[in-house]
């Protein structure tokens, strides 16, 4: 027990004396002039979108020689807040935060104000609040709507009436909601080519987008016209649409019309197999870009808007050639 | 050669004694946490400021409550996986009660029915476990599945916004949830300490058969402690609703392996019959500035996450070799 004693005590004299000798928070140039330092705040990596918008974020803040530190919050809106609280605490320059959803971020928001420290939200805008801040998002609900527009046109061509299913997001999420009210938008009006016979709430979750869309196939199995919310599902739908022998490339008897949203690299795959019909782009290289550009902004005193949209693309059979480039997913399977 | 060996042998004698000493000390995880912040403080930017150090009060204090009724139901040698679940739920019914957009009921009344309901879903769990005789892994895992789901099903996935000022001082004000936590700690340890309760908790997880034979009231001891985590998990609600000034469904969703974490790591055993509420302080502690302390060094969290999951095996590790010795020594 003594020398457990000790070595507490120990412990204890180590901590009083690095305590007094407080360490520089931010990197410096070498020319020794201080550099700038953005704290990029992420819910989760467990996307593809994410990583691939956290990677071309970093590339960004590279270009422009500011240094960067990292918090991924696992999910956790309370951790967030202490990574955000822990940027502050290093004197960051700047925040960029990818938030759990529009409502818990605002008491972050509030402490980088208080702060004084600009924050941009990146893919996620917060709720209505007093709190300032400025948002790179994607038009989910428009890009939606006019994915679902081109599904709706191959529809039409082949001129029987479908059976659709769409595959919701987590409804807390102002981005799915976005796409649920574009996927609406773009069917109403067009009831007589398309029935909605299921809406699948997925939450996010690979395994229950899975089981809805095999739910759906077995109550529908004339099933001919999937919508998801995000691309990273694909692989659930696929799985659900072989086990019943529905996955057939576009042309084939029993194709099943597909879309979806983000634009990943089994989308990008998928698409250059054949058997995606489109899917709606979210040009993250856009918006990492507009972020870094926003923060300096701030930086520099300028008046930004709430909202910085971020139109994307719909990327189908008919433009893959042309719009791949710009396309994350197919940049990614490209580099392999 | 014949007489070095038992020189060897008596050196070795006082090293595995101290070995021994060290796993079984109950401050091992404090020295564990001074010594990780001594040795990262010179390598992490503002590790031991007061800023930081306040920071990372207000992301312990929540996990130390939910944790301090945890350790309760371990030490009868049950786990209480709905805790997370009991967050979410309390955090939506009371937020529906007291914010603008709901009922705006007074603060007072909504806080009272979120304590009262963490309690009341704490004595459905102990309700089932001790009267239908059912694990306690699998009531607590199906509770925490329909409550999550019933969570979500009444706000329909909306979390909910426009709470009252008066609500919010409890998650802004350090010193309130301070105090709040302080007291419960203590009022629990003295409980476990100094009360008939408390050797009764006790004695239900060493030997749940020894102590029915002796006459403890095994089913009421055992009720009484999911009671407790369930209003421990509600008052950690409070806590974290009024931190991100919002109700949410998904609420501390992704806190149960830190909960059961630090306090498998703080010592209280996983076999029942041990703990202490120092003890799962110290667990938390530990977990927070880890976590803390990585992030600030600007890891990745996959080596967080890595590096906390190993710390939680080898916590779990030392637990059963405790257990071992205790075994042997007895």
């Amino acid at each position: 027990m003594k020398t457990i004693r000790h070595a507490i005590l120990a412990s204890f004299s180590i901590l009083c004396l690095v305590g007094c000798s407080k360490p520089d928070s931010t990197g410096n140039a070498p020319n020794g002039a201080r550099k700038i330092t953005v704290g990029v705040a992420f819910e989760t990596l467990q996307t593809e979108y994410w990583v691939a918008g956290f990677e071309a974020i970093k590339t960004e803040l590279s270009k422009l020689d500011i240094a960067m530190v990292e918090a991924v919050a696992d999910s956790d809106a309370s951790r967030q807040l202490q990574q955000v609280k822990g940027f502050i605490t290093r004197g960051v320059d700047g925040i960029i935060l990818v938030p759990k959803d529009a409502k818990t971020c605002i008491p972050m928001i509030r402490a980088a104000n208080e702060a004084q420290i600009p924050i941009v939200l990146f893919n996620r805008p917060a709720d209505k609040t007093d709190a300032i801040s400025t948002a790179i998002v994607a038009d989910n609900a428009k890009l939606t709507q006019e994915t679902v527009a081109y599904m709706v046109d191959q529809a039409r061509k082949i001129g029987s009436k479908h059976k659709a299913v769409v595959v919701l997001g987590d409804l807390g999420d102002i981005n799915a909601i976005g796409r649920r009210d574009g996927f609406e938008a773009a069917i109403k009006g067009n009831e007589n080519i398309i029935e909605v016979v299921s809406r699948v709430p997925s939450e996010w979750n690979q395994e229950k987008a899975q089981a809805g869309v095999a739910n759906a196939l077995q109550a529908n199995p004339d099933i001919d016209f999937i919508f998801t919310s995000s691309d990273f599902l694909f692989p659930s739908i696929t799985s659900a649409l072989k086990a019943v022998g529905r996955y057939k490339k576009i042309g084939e008897k029993g194709h099943v019309i597909l879309g979806g949203f983000d634009g990943d690299a089994t989308a990008y795959q998928m698409l250059v197999d054949g058997y995606l019909d489109a899917t709606g782009v979210q040009d993250v290289y856009f918006e990492a870009k507009s972020a870094v550009q926003a923060l300096i902004d701030m930086r520099e005193g300028k008046k930004l808007p709430q909202l910085i949209i971020d139109p994307g693309f719909v990327i189908h059979q008919g433009n893959l050639k042309e719009s791949s480039p710009r396309m994350w997913g197919a940049n990614i399977k490209k580099k392999g | 050669m014949t007489i070095r060996k038992p020189v060897a042998a008596q050196r070795a004698r006082p090293f595995t004694q101290w070995l021994v000493g060290l796993i079984s000390s109950e401050y091992l995880v404090f020295g564990l946490t001074l010594l990780l912040v001594a040795l990262l403080a010179p390598f992490t930017p503002g590790l031991v400021s007061i800023a930081n150090l306040l920071n990372i009060a207000g992301y312990l204090l929540p996990l130390f409550i939910v944790a301090i009724g945890v350790t309760l139901v371990m030490i009868t040698g049950g786990i209480d996986l709905s805790v997370t679940s009991v967050i979410a739920l309390t955090s939506v019914v009371g937020a529906k009660l007291i914010s603008a957009d709901g009922s705006a009921t007074p603060t007072v009344v909504g806080l009272v029915a979120m304590l009262a309901l963490g309690a009341g879903l704490g004595a459905v769990n102990g309700g089932i476990i001790t009267c239908l005789r059912l694990p306690a892994f699998i009531v607590t895992l199906a509770s925490m599945m329909f409550l999550s789901g019933f969570a979500v099903w009444i706000t329909q996935s909306k979390n909910i916004y426009n709470l009252p000022a008066s609500f919010l001082a409890l998650g802004k004000q350090l010193s309130i949830a301070l105090g709040l936590t302080i007291t419960l700690a203590l009022c629990v340890q003295v409980v476990l300490q100094r009360t008939v309760y408390g050797r009764w908790l006790y004695a239900v997880g060493q030997n749940p058969t020894a102590a029915y034979i002796s006459g403890v009231p095994v089913r009421a001891v055992t009720f009484a402690a999911y009671v407790v985590s369930g209003f421990c998990a509600a008052l950690a609600s409070v806590m974290l609703s009024a931190r991100l000034e919002t109700g949410s469904p998904v609420l501390g969703r992704e806190i149960l392996l830190d909960i059961i974490g630090a306090t498998v790591v703080g010592g209280t055993s996983l076999f029942g019959g041990k703990g202490k509420i120092a003890w799962t302080f110290f667990g938390v502690l530990f977990l927070t500035v880890l976590d803390n302390a990585l992030n600030l060094l600007n890891l990745s969290q996959f080596a967080i996450t890595i590096a906390k999951g190993t710390v939680i095996l080898l916590a779990a590790v030392l637990d059963a070799t405790r257990h071992r010795l205790g075994r042997q020594n007895a």
